[in-house]
């Protein structure tokens, strides 16, 4: 109820096509966090993985000159206010997207390497098979002091059938985020589960710390129950109850956790919550950004991962004049209706990205905003739809990284450099210590300096 | 507790299919000098074409190298190999060589099955999961809301081996088990919330809904659940655009929320001043209303008042979508956007609901009644731990699918202890020895509610959420047998059968009946199986081999997705695209139910229609929003291939794709997927003004100019076109998008001529055992949760020769595979 007293009049405003919603409850909620979160020392560095899909157009992408004075290329245009919190980060590769004797299936291979710099294993069976990817790494560590470790958000639908490579579970197209080799995480799209797991679903402070307890004894008789049943398998079953009993214990940390964090938080009224997804992109979108923002906001979470289109994507974008589906007009052979029509998909990814970054600038947190404490790693496995390469991959990172990050530069790399470099000193600038990721050969330069 | 019989599966599984197909295999000659002859030319140890070598593989010993032979036998059946330009044997030979060497690899088979080893843990899904809470607690969930969608292997979405547990997914059970088990009991502690149920911006609004009270137009019809008898709120919206505009109407329209029938409340939606232009006011400003409403199932009506003033159907050209947001429409009336229904508030009671009678099968104690909250209390009374006793041993034992332990038992008894407040927190205490309850028994006067906690009804409640979150509740495990040794055949017990049966047919837990049997070791009795697999077939619940497998296998789960292009199909709505559905689903469940030939799904000359379908696909005299059965006149319109859906959802938005189609029809019609394209495909003639007045046809065919993309369009592309007739949306043309007349020439791979979907119809059904076999192996990899692998292939072979061949009914290859190896048996 506090919420209601501090929150502004509810309106929705609308700033031309696409643009980004400010939704009631996060209007509600800014104001109300910014007095309640306390932290111990500092502030940390929140980290951001998206993923856009079919590759970029890159001649339209990559920007002409290199260094500090560039000017931005078409598709990264809308991107140009934020010049001073941007890098742009030419000739990296991600080679274990590579076929390496595997055949067709690029788009399987390029989502689960992306972060994970690791060829993931060609099967639809039990045997799927990836590499730990550098944002669970990273909630490892970071999210020992937050509610969730990480947050893995997605825009897309997955219960379509028939849009996956054969050979390739749908599972790697499906996310970028590997707890471990062989699990998966499942992306959220859906804005009221993300918002539920962020807050709950409602009822006083008491009331949830006491059905969190009550939840932790639950999980606790659920490992015995899982032991007990251990000792009926053979040994190559036992790996798969670990694996269980894993999740168990993650969970009751979590649990510990939010028992002392949840009562900090004030839940905005019923209506105000998000009720489901949106029927446009752009609303959804909004929304799941918003969610992000506030999940960094009021320190839910430092790590999330975010797939604005899975590989394949079909989707279309009525709202900019593109009916014809994604992935069909990256496969343009050169046809330059079609590129045309990819850059403009390309330019309004960035345009919304762009809006989140706005939101991230306007947020103020500890002495300065969220962007200053951020990385966010953003752009995809593919580089040319067209050709299904891995190689110069379209990649920017924004914000200051807590003042470790030098924006407003092109920075083009020797061709081929391992992406790994890359989520290596992201990893490192964020504090988790790491010297090899994947294929890494070292730390990625000139991140700081000039 | 579990014995198992072992020894020879032959022994162990008297009078079942696979017995039956040993036959001597001939002399190995003749297909040796075939082989020689015609494949080793690149199959040899030395090229090692595609990977393959046929020079050293022996013939003597068929069985031993299965995984390359039944390669050969799938080349050899599509016709795909010696490839086209190659030397080919004749006809005759090359069907001899397949048919000796099924023959020697069934006859292997049957003597020594490899029945594959499904995965140890297989995880419930989301569909299985919401099935089992409505079976378990007779109550309906919102899955979507509660738990993340599952990843797709081999075309479904129940493959064990990648159905995995993260903590993400075990937080999600852990609050829908806290959500589902309050819910279910009633708990006075459930918090208000909102839930928001929007109206598709493409429904068309002009007609009666079925359920809705007549003399309404529009609206939407909620099967909601609620929670408590207690107050609720209605908050209706009227649909705008995303410029947050409305349609323009210029009179004023009356809106009427009706629960179960009954009106709650009436709106007057007002047009904004400036006569009727498109508006940003708040002209449902206020629509809220409050009612009381019991706990339980009702149905929530959002509708409205039907204008005589409307126009009729017959005066409007086409029934265009409900233009909001792209301007023109001309009905000038409002739409609903959306409801919100919010609460409790102010409960009084837990109510009489469809749950609580499920779960509360005794009484606590004998003065507490159920209906109210009675429940609540009781927790001391000598009766209540008898009581909790029986009502959880019977819930386990439906959610574990299998006799209850007391093991099983104790654990939940813990629970219901600590969650009722008697007994000490999880030590066991004696029931007799209850603590201080929270509230004196035997309260009379008005229902109150226990906000305390504690009591009876809370105890069961908290049982029941522990219950949820069990292994046993959400992962089908199947134990090895004990003692044999590793990669040895054995049959799985009754109670894992039961289990098999009830998620294949029926995307379930088996249901009493079932598990009695199973525990009394009856199941596998061949008789009883058969028995029950009837019954099963007959029950509703097998509604789930349309909507689940089906669903699946011809992509009818993807249509919410096909958006088609406004402006190139401004007369398709949801209204169409629930249709399309609801005519493959009736199609399928006809041919299911009715013990049709499966091959029928190709080529009835029947179909279902509304009035909506009907004249989309140009059927005269069907009138009315119901569906009913029509005889098919149009040749080119029969079986899966004449089907909005198909059409559709293998179409883009803009226009037919001869690709998409093609690949459609091998896929899942021939059984023969082709790989994904190529990197880098080649770009196409500079001149791009040329390439643009290129046709699609034209388009494809240069690309197959290109070898590399050739070896697979070739065969794909003609499958396409022979569909071209029909449009993106599935209606009949004879002109294309570009106003050509539609070419839907081509020819298969075995030179078959095509022209129009008639054809491509005809030349599917001279290939009968394809087609037989490909549904066979998909519900063969839908029943077991797992791919097909080479060595399951004797047994799809011997259940589509069971069933009839290619006169198989869709039901007895259903039948075929709840009596073959694979279903029945597992290796260790």
């Amino acid at each position: 109820m506090i919420i209601r007293k501090l929150a502004l009049p509810r309106r929705t405003i609308l700033r031309g096509i696409g643009a980004a919603m400010a939704l009631p409850f996060l209007d509600a909620m800014v104001p109300a966090f910014s007095t309640t979160v306390a932290r111990a020392a500092g502030t940390p560095t929140r980290l951001g993985f998206f993923y856009i899909p079919n590759g970029a157009i890159m001649d339209s992408w990559t920007p002409a000159a290199v260094g500090t004075h560039f000017e931005f290329s078409p598709i990264l245009q809308p991107l140009a206010p934020f010049k001073s919190q941007l890098l742009v980060l030419t000739g990296l590769s991600q080679k274990a997207a590579d076929s390496i004797g595997d055949g067709n299936g690029d788009h399987s291979r390029a989502t689960p390497a992306w972060l994970s710099a690791v060829h993931p294993k060609r099967t639809e069976g039990a045997d799927v098979q990836g590499g730990v990817t550098a944002d669970q790494l990273a909630a490892r560590e970071l999210g020992r002091s937050t509610q969730l470790a990480s947050l893995e958000l997605g825009m897309d639908a997955n219960y379509l059938v028939g849009n996956c490579e054969n050979g390739y579970s749908c599972v790697y197209m499906n996310t970028i985020s590997w707890r471990t080799p062989t699990q998966p995480i499942p992306m959220e799209n859906n804005p009221r589960i993300v918002f539920e797991r962020m807050f709950g679903d409602g009822g006083s402070a008491d009331a949830r710390r006491s059905e969190l307890r009550k939840n932790r004894s639950l999980l606790d008789s659920v490992t015995e129950e899982m032991a007990r049943l251990q000792r009926t398998l053979g040994n190559g079953d036992r790996a798969k109850v670990n694996e269980y009993v894993e999740a168990v214990r993650d969970i009751e940390r979590r649990i510990e956790q939010s028992e002392t964090q949840s009562t900090r938080t004030a839940l905005p009224d019923t209506l105000d919550r998000p009720v489901g997804i949106p029927e446009t992109f752009e609303q959804h979108l909004a929304l799941m950004y918003d969610l992000q923002v506030l999940a960094y906001q009021a320190d839910i979470t430092r790590v999330i991962s975010f797939v604005l289109g899975r590989e394949l994507s079909q989707r279309t974008y009525p709202l900019i004049g593109i009916a014809d589906p994604h992935h069909g007009l990256t496969h343009h052979a050169g046809d330059k209706a079609k590129i045309e029509k990819v850059v403009k998909i390309n330019t309004y990814h960035a345009q919304l990205f762009g809006h989140f970054l706005e939101k991230m600038r306007a947020t103020p947190d500890g002495d300065g905003s969220l962007l200053d404490h951020s990385m966010i790693l953003y752009g995809g496995g593919i580089s040319d739809g067209n050709g299904h390469t891995h190689h110069n991959l379209p990649l920017l990172l924004a914000g200051g990284g807590g003042g470790q990050i030098k924006g407003g530069r092109h920075l083009k790399y020797e061709n081929d450099t391992p992406m790994a470099n890359l989520l290596v000193s992201m990893l490192d600038k964020a504090g988790v210590a790491t010297e090899r990721f994947g294929d890494s050969t070292g730390r990625l330069e000139h991140l700081s300096d000039i | 507790m579990r014995t198992r019989v072992l020894g020879g599966a032959g022994l162990l599984i008297g009078g079942v299919a696979w017995l039956q197909a040993a036959q001597a295999p001939p002399p190995a000659t003749a297909e040796r000098a075939l082989v020689d002859q015609y494949c080793v030319g690149c199959h040899n140890d030395r090229r090692k074409t595609g990977g393959l070598s046929l020079e050293g593989t022996g013939l003597d010993n068929i069985p031993a190298h299965a995984d390359t032979w039944e390669k050969v036998i799938r080349k050899l059946r599509s016709g795909a190999m010696p490839p086209e330009g190659m030397p080919r044997p004749a006809p005759p030979a090359s069907a001899a060589l397949v048919a000796s060497l099924e023959a020697t690899l069934d006859a292997a088979y049957a003597k020594a099955p490899n029945p594959g080893r499904t995965e140890t843990f297989h995880r419930l899904n989301r569909t299985e999961y919401r099935n089992a809470i409505h079976d378990l607690l007779d109550l309906d969930v919102d899955v979507t809301s509660l738990l993340p969608a599952d990843d797709v292997s081999y075309g479904f979405d129940n493959i064990a081996g990648v159905l995995g547990v993260s903590p993400v997914l075990l937080d999600r059970y852990t609050t829908a088990a806290q959500k589902i088990s309050r819910m279910a009991v009633g708990s006075p502690a459930i918090p208000a919330t909102a839930d928001t149920f929007r109206v598709a911006s493409d429904l068309p609004q002009d007609d009666h809904v079925e359920g809705l009270p007549f003399g309404t137009r529009g609206g939407l019809l909620v099967p909601y659940t609620f929670p408590l008898d207690a107050q609720y709120a209605f908050r209706v919206k009227i649909a705008r655009d995303y410029t947050d505009s409305l349609a323009p109407f210029y009179e004023e329209h009356q809106v009427e929320v009706s629960i179960d029938g009954v009106r709650a409340q009436l709106f007057t939606v007002t047009p904004v001043a400036g006569r009727g232009a498109r508006g940003r006011g708040d002209v449902d400003a206020g629509f809220e209303v409050r009612v009381g409403v019991t706990a339980g199932p009702h149905q929530v009506g959002v509708a409205f008042l039907k204008k005589t003033s409307a126009l009729t159907e017959g005066q409007r050209l086409a029934p265009l979508r409900p233009a909001i947001g792209a301007g023109g429409d001309t009905r000038y009336q409002p739409y609903l956007g959306s409801v919100t229904i919010s609460g409790p508030f102010d409960a009084t009671g837990s109510g009489d609901t469809p749950s609580r009678r499920r779960i509360f099968i005794c009484k606590p104690d004998q003065d507490s009644g159920l209906r109210t909250q009675g429940s609540g209390q009781g927790a001391a009374g000598p009766r209540a731990e008898p009581c909790a006793r029986q009502i959880l041993s019977t819930l386990a034992r439906r959610a574990y699918r299998r006799p209850v332990t007391d093991a099983d038992l104790q654990l939940l008894l813990d629970f219901y202890r600590e969650g009722a407040g008697v007994g000490s927190e999880r030590s066991g205490a004696r029931p007799e020895e209850p603590r201080k309850r929270s509230e004196p028994s035997g309260v009379e006067g008005p229902p109150r509610v226990n906000v305390g906690g504690g009591g009876f009804q809370s105890g069961i409640e908290l049982a029941l959420r522990r219950l949820l979150i069990s292994p046993a509740f959400l992962l089908r495990v199947e134990h090895d047998a004990a003692n044999i040794a590793p990669t040895t055949a054995y049959r799985i017990s009754d109670i894992e059968l039961a289990s098999r049966l009830s998620f294949f047919l029926w995307s379930t837990i088996p249901d009493d009946q079932l598990i009695d049997l199973a525990a009394r070791g009856r199941l596998k009795d061949p008789a009883v199986l058969a028995q029950q697999v009837r019954r099963m077939l007959a029950d509703r619940r097998s509604q789930a081999l349309v909507s689940n497998f089906a669903g699946q296998w011809l992509y009818l789960r993807n249509l919410p997705a096909f958006r088609p292009d406004e402006e190139l199909f401004p007369d398709f709505d949801d209204g169409l695209r629930q249709a399309f559905r609801q005519e493959t689903e009736l199609f399928f469940d006809s041919i299911l139910h009715e013990n049709r030939p499966a091959l029928e799904l190709l080529s009835a000359n029947y179909t279902f229609v509304n009035e909506r379908l009907a004249r989309h696909y140009g059927i005269p005299n069907v009138y009315g929003s119901q569906f009913r059965r029509v005889a098919l006149a149009d040749n080119g319109r029969g079986g899966l291939l004449g089907q909005g859906s198909i059409l559709a959802v293998t179409s883009y938005p803009t226009r037919t794709s001869p690709v998409v189609r093609g690949k459609w029809v091998l896929e899942n019609l021939l059984g023969m997927p082709p790989p994904q394209p190529p990197p880098n495909v080649p770009a196409l003639q500079e001149n791009s003004e040329h390439t643009a007045a290129l046709s699609v046809r034209e388009r494809l065919e240069q690309h197959r100019s290109n070898p590399g993309c050739a070896s697979c369009h070739k065969i794909m592309d003609p499958l396409g076109f022979a569909l071209e007739n029909f449009d993106a949306v599935g209606r009949w043309r004879d002109r294309g998008e570009d106003g050509a007349p539609i070419d839907a020439s081509g020819a298969l791979i075995d030179g078959t001529k095509l022209d129009g979907p008639a054809t491509l119809r005809q030349a599917l059904l001279r290939r009968p055992d394809d087609f037989v076999r490909t549904v066979t192996e998909k519900l063969l990899i839908y029943a077991l949760g797992r791919g097909v692998e080479y060595y399951d292939e004797p047994a799809i072979r011997s259940i589509a020769r069971d069933a009839g061949g290619a006169k198989s009914s869709l039901s007895g290859l259903i039948m075929g595979i709840v009596r073959s190896a694979p279903f029945q048996m597992r290796r260790t």
